[in-house]
């Protein structure tokens, strides 16, 4: 693995966590831990897919796990108010948005293309959007597992 | 039967739906509050609290001995502001310990949605230029086009937010910030001589993509939340649809 490569995802990530912590309204004392947050994820998506040779949506499936389970935990331990922000706000920058949008970019581009051309079209739309759809579902899934797991205490009288 | 100084369950319940619609208004998954309504209401002595979350309305059932009440509330624009939400789940959490009592509770719960505190309009578009380019290096942006990017997706920020606050539809806005940031974006790439025009159009309008939905979408979907899940997924669908609409008119434009 290229470990330049791997510095340049994580610190990235961090920074797209960090950019979208701020825009999201996150407390400011909350966004050193959201660009740690989006570097964690990057990070082992990197080693997931350059490393172990994992697909784009196992390796993100794993990077959110990691995210939710040290959320959790953090917010067990009483550090973090609000439980699963972090996690959230670090999983943004492994959510495959421009594949969503590239993939009905080609939806629409398949109006324009000749008969002989739509069958080859048609089937790179199917795979990119697919890819989008499971790499969505695999975070989204990761996340809510500690919580599935270990849902939080309810007080009731 | 009820003592004197409690609240009465009208009151409880317009409390648990002003907290409620305040956290899904803020991004909250369906969860969170179910939890928050079920918190609040067995904290202010209700015995049984049944909690509906939809995408557009929330009801609470609740019963304190032989009373019972159910109301609904409307819920508006869906959003994300985890400060906001915050300020509310310390309100819940603070009740369900019992160190504040029904009348400060719904204070600062007023006083938090009327009040929320929101960091400086140029920080905020600083922040979403830099998060979009750097989802654009992380897609394999090359460095001339960074720049362009970032200056893209933060002026479209600020049209986002001016073109809010018009109180023009959503939608509109989602196609004319798509179209300006990539415009913005394509354009300086162009004069730059960048190598990346597509991947730039596309990382500058990034910042519409609603992650945080996205995501919520599938965990209300895993929490037996179907309805909340399904609403929010077309909603998501929307939103990139007419994201690409602004999107594709851009690139035409340039020729990308």
């Amino acid at each position: 693995m290229d470990l330049a490569h791997f510095i340049h995802q994580a610190l990235f990530g961090g920074v797209a966590a960090a950019g979208f912590g701020i825009l999201f309204n996150c407390p400011r004392r909350m966004i050193i831990l959201c660009f740690a947050a989006g570097a964690l994820a990057l990070a082992t998506r990197t080693i997931g897919t350059d490393a172990v040779d994992l697909s784009l949506p196992e390796a993100s499936f794993i990077a959110a796990l990691v995210v939710a389970i040290v959320d959790r935990a953090w917010w067990q331990h009483g550090h973090a108010f609000q439980g699963s922000v972090l996690a959230v706000v670090g999983c943004i920058p492994l959510v495959p948005g421009s594949l969503a949008a590239r993939g009905v970019e080609e939806l629409f581009a398949i109006t324009r293309e000749s008969a002989s051309k739509e069958l080859t079209s048609a089937s790179t739309i199917l795979e990119i959007l697919a890819l989008a759809a499971i790499t969505l579902a695999s975070i989204g899934t990761a996340l809510a597992i500690p919580m599935l797991i270990s849902p939080p205490k309810r007080k009731k009288s | 039967m009820r003592s004197p100084d409690a609240p009465s369950l009208e009151g409880i319940a317009q409390l648990c739906l002003q907290a409620g619609h305040t956290l899904l208004e803020s991004g909250a998954n369906g969860r969170t509050v179910s939890q928050s309504i079920e918190s609040l209401a067995y904290g202010l002595g209700c015995t049984s609290v049944e909690t509906y979350c939809q995408h557009s309305a929330i009801i609470v059932m609740l019963q304190r001995g032989a009373e019972s009440f159910t109301h609904m509330g409307k819920v508006g624009e869906h959003g994300v502001n985890l400060r906001g939400g915050e300020v509310v789940l310390k309100v819940v959490d603070q009740i369900a310990r019992g160190t504040i009592h029904y009348a400060d509770a719904q204070a600062q719960i007023k006083a938090a949605t009327d009040a929320i505190h929101k960091y400086p309009l140029w920080l905020v578009c600083l922040a979403t230029g830099l998060a979009c380019g750097a989802f654009g290096r992380l897609l394999g942006l090359d460095w001339a086009s960074f720049v362009p990017v970032c200056l893209g997706a933060g002026l479209g920020q600020w049209l986002r937010v001016t073109m809010l606050r018009r109180a023009i539809n959503f939608y509109l806005v989602v196609t004319n910030v798509s179209f300006t940031a990539a415009m913005i974006a394509g354009g300086g790439v162009g004069l730059i001589g960048g190598s990346s025009l597509e991947l730039a159009t596309i990382s500058a309008t990034l910042l519409l993509i609603p992650g945080p939905a996205m995501l919520n979408c599938q965990v209300d979907a895993l929490d037996g939340k179907p309805n909340l899940a399904v609403a929010r997924a077309f909603r998501v669908a929307q939103i990139i649809l007419f994201l690409t609409l602004g999107l594709i008119a851009a690139q035409r434009l340039l020729g990308a």
